[in-house]
């Protein structure tokens, strides 16, 4: 079997693994681990030096209180989940349309369409800055969620696209011919026969495309200003003051965006690894 | 923004028809004028937006007939909003900053005089102290209400401890700093990775050898950068460059990222505004510890002359309460508005009659701005011109670490200087 279980080789390799294996699991960890401290340290300990020893003082609720009377961050928090939720919706409801006419219908022109979706994927997307910008400002969307919700459901669906099509393929044929033979509008074999079985698919790629959008920050910058539409990624810098960064309140503010999309996966975790392995395996 | 442009259009719309009306009846409209006024401020750190809500609840009471609309904006994205809403939907009163920062509204006519309000208030007596920096062609276009100090400050207990007295002059300055060197302390703590804090030492190294007049000419433009004295003030940075002052390594720093230098005791000295003391109190240095002193004389001859950049209310063009705009602008301009609004916001009150608050470093900055001969700067990235502003910070930052590239760095700031006064 390939890889040899670790408990099946030379007893060296065994103990390298064991020793190894913690080394480098805190080496990972260790940027967030220093968020996570950060966020309840003194500004105190920050302008001394203490960017990496223990606390001189434990400031959590101080520091998480701070950071939603002090500062919009509710209300950027709320935007998060107003440009999130309908962009997720979104591109996967399309997505799960154009999977399924990709999927299959049987035309000429099928994988140059495909292809199309596929290539979008492969855009550098900061090359679209200035024109998605100004195409924001002509629609009347600019400064507004619109505009983010508009450019990620455009942008996420080739790839989910991509996702859908595969899955979609590998679903038996015979049943869609089966409904084809009984008469069933081809609506209806979406929605009753493919749309049930691609249930695994849509809650894989929904916690995807959630942690994609809500961890954006370029977009949240290019497309927004001011706590009346930019999402929390773009917002926190709002936690500093006019002179002084307030980086034990940029750390906590970190710490709560990142909590929705961790959340999110360890709900959906099952349907997540579940999805992983979708189409790998027939 | 379409919804927004609509409301616009309705608004302008009543603001015709009201127009229109009062010419119609020209006999109401002296009691048909129901008094309204939009400030829009760049205030959104909690102590400033305090401080302005203050101003306008205070305004209100002594005013009823007057509503006031107050928009508090976040003070990056005031940045380039302010250039779309004086043109577009422009309200009455703006904040903004003196010095040449300004200039770009004047001269684009976004901003309006107000000679008139300095005049009927007596302001060139109470605002003495900025009214070089909202004076352009001898017209006035703003109204200061804050500002703070720049200068020295040092850990008092080590300046004892090695009996070291505070310096007032070149001499004594660069002999305080090898004392510090010789018992194992960086004379001067610095972090340049973001470069305004080079500029600092520019400003003051300038304004110390050249004086005021000179410097200003210099961050307007006039002067080539390859004029001998400016040789001469980078010289005398040169000198302490030699020595060994700045800390190691200070390009890696922001300036909080050098505080810990001051906070540990290795480093002796910082020259920074006013707002580096709330971090150094948190972190502990106690009044005992932390002291403030004006830059040192270097030319005795030249009067003193200080980095004290002023926030200022400016009264827009597009104005349409302009007789309300002109009440809150002497309002604002007044000793006790001031003095409650700067207690606030921990500044300094510009208006020469207000109280300062008893915090020992704003009373020590206040007695020096009060006897400020040679003029008050606003510092350098607010006197010279953004493009300037950027190429010259960047270039001092390079001298600073590279002090041999002198003459590259001055030739490049010159052809910048040249492409701008073309």
């Amino acid at each position: 079997m390939f890889p040899t279980p670790i408990d099946k080789t030379s007893s060296a390799t065994r103990v390298a693994y064991k020793v190894a294996l913690p080394v480098a699991l805190l080496l990972w960890l260790l940027p967030l681990l220093a968020v996570a401290l950060t966020s309840v340290r003194s500004s105190a300990d920050i302008t001394s030096g203490n960017y990496w020893g223990w606390p001189t003082s434990f400031n959590l609720v101080e520091n998480y209180t701070a950071i939603f009377t002090n500062s919009p961050l509710a209300a950027y928090l709320l935007n998060s989940f107003k440009v999130t939720i309908p962009a997720v919706l979104g591109a996967i409801a399309l997505s799960s349309l154009t999977g399924f006419a990709l999927g299959i219908y049987k035309f000429r022109s099928n994988l140059f369409v495909f292809f199309l979706f596929v290539a979008g994927n492969f855009i550098p997307f900061q090359i679209l800055m200035v024109p998605v910008r100004d195409l924001s400002i002509q629609l009347g969307v600019y400064n507004s969620i619109y505009a983010l919700i508009l450019f990620h459901i455009a942008f996420q669906t080739g790839f989910c696209t991509l996702f859908m099509r595969n899955f979609i393929r590998t679903l038996p044929f015979d049943l869609i011919e089966a409904a084809r033979i009984e008469g069933v509008s081809d609506l209806r074999i979406f929605w009753y026969v493919v749309l049930p079985l691609m249930r695994p698919a849509l809650a894989a790629l929904s916690v995807l495309v959630f942690t994609f959008v809500w961890n954006d920050y370029f977009w949240a910058t290019v497309l927004t200003q001011g706590a009346h539409a930019q999402p929390i990624t773009a917002g926190i810098k709002s936690l500093n003051g006019e002179w002084i960064a307030a980086w034990h309140l940029v750390s906590a503010g970190s710490v709560v965006a990142a909590l929705p999309p961790v959340l999110m996966f360890f709900l959906m975790q099952k349907h997540f690894i579940a999805g992983l392995t979708l189409g790998a395996v027939k | 923004m379409s919804i927004k442009s609509g409301i616009r259009k309705v608004r302008s719309a009543m603001v015709a028809l009201t127009t229109s009306a009062l010419i119609a009846l020209p006999a109401l409209a002296g009691t048909a004028m129901a008094g309204e006024l939009v400030i829009n401020t760049d205030s959104s750190f909690p102590a400033v937006k305090k401080a302005f809500q203050s101003a306008v609840t205070g305004f209100e009471q002594e005013n009823p007939d007057i509503k006031v609309t107050w928009n508090v904006f976040d003070n990056e994205a005031y940045k380039s909003a302010i250039r779309n809403f004086l043109s577009a939907e422009s309200p009455d009163l703006a904040t903004w900053f003196a010095g040449n920062r300004m200039l770009p509204y004047v001269n684009a006519g976004l901003f309006a005089p107000i000679d008139d309000v300095w005049a009927e208030n007596g302001l060139d007596k109470t605002l003495k102290a900025a009214e070089s920096a909202v004076t352009f062609n001898g017209t006035k276009w703003a109204v200061p209400y804050t500002y703070y100090q720049w200068g020295v400050y040092y850990r008092k207990d080590l300046f004892a401890k090695f009996g070291i007295d505070v310096p007032t002059t070149w001499e004594e300055f660069k002999a305080a700093g090898a004392k510090l060197q010789e018992n194992g302390v960086t004379p001067v703590a610095i972090g340049t990775k973001f470069p305004w804090t080079a500029a600092g030492w520019f400003d003051y190294l300038n304004l110390r050898t050249n004086g005021y007049d000179f410097h200003m000419a210099v961050t307007r433009g006039e002067i080539p950068w390859t004029d001998e004295r400016i040789r001469k003030t980078m010289g005398h940075w040169e000198e302490l460059l030699k020595a060994g002052f700045f800390l190691e390594n200070h390009a890696a720093y922001s300036w909080q990222e050098a505080l810990p230098a001051l906070v540990n005791g290795d480093a002796g000295m910082y020259l920074m505004g006013n707002f580096i003391v709330a971090p150094l109190q948190e972190a502990g240095l106690t009044e005992d510890q932390l002291g403030f002193f004006q830059f040192p004389a270097i030319d005795p001859a030249i009067a003193m002359a200080e980095d004290a950049p002023a926030n200022t209310l400016h009264l827009a063009a597009g104005a349409r309460n302009v007789a309300e705009a002109k009440k809150f602008l002497a309002y604002i301009a007044r000793a006790d508005v001031q003095t409650r609004m700067n207690e606030i916001m921990g500044q300094l009150p510009v208006n020469a009659k207000s109280s300062v608050s008893d915090d020992p470093y704003l009373q020590a900055g206040f007695k020096m701005l009060s006897n400020v001969d040679g003029g008050l700067a606003q510092f350098f990235d607010r006197d010279a011109s953004a493009a300037m502003a950027k190429a010259g910070m960047e270039g001092f930052q390079e001298f600073m670490v590279k002090p041999e590239r002198l003459d590259k760095v001055l030739a490049r700031l010159e052809t910048v200087r040249q492409r701008q006064t073309q």
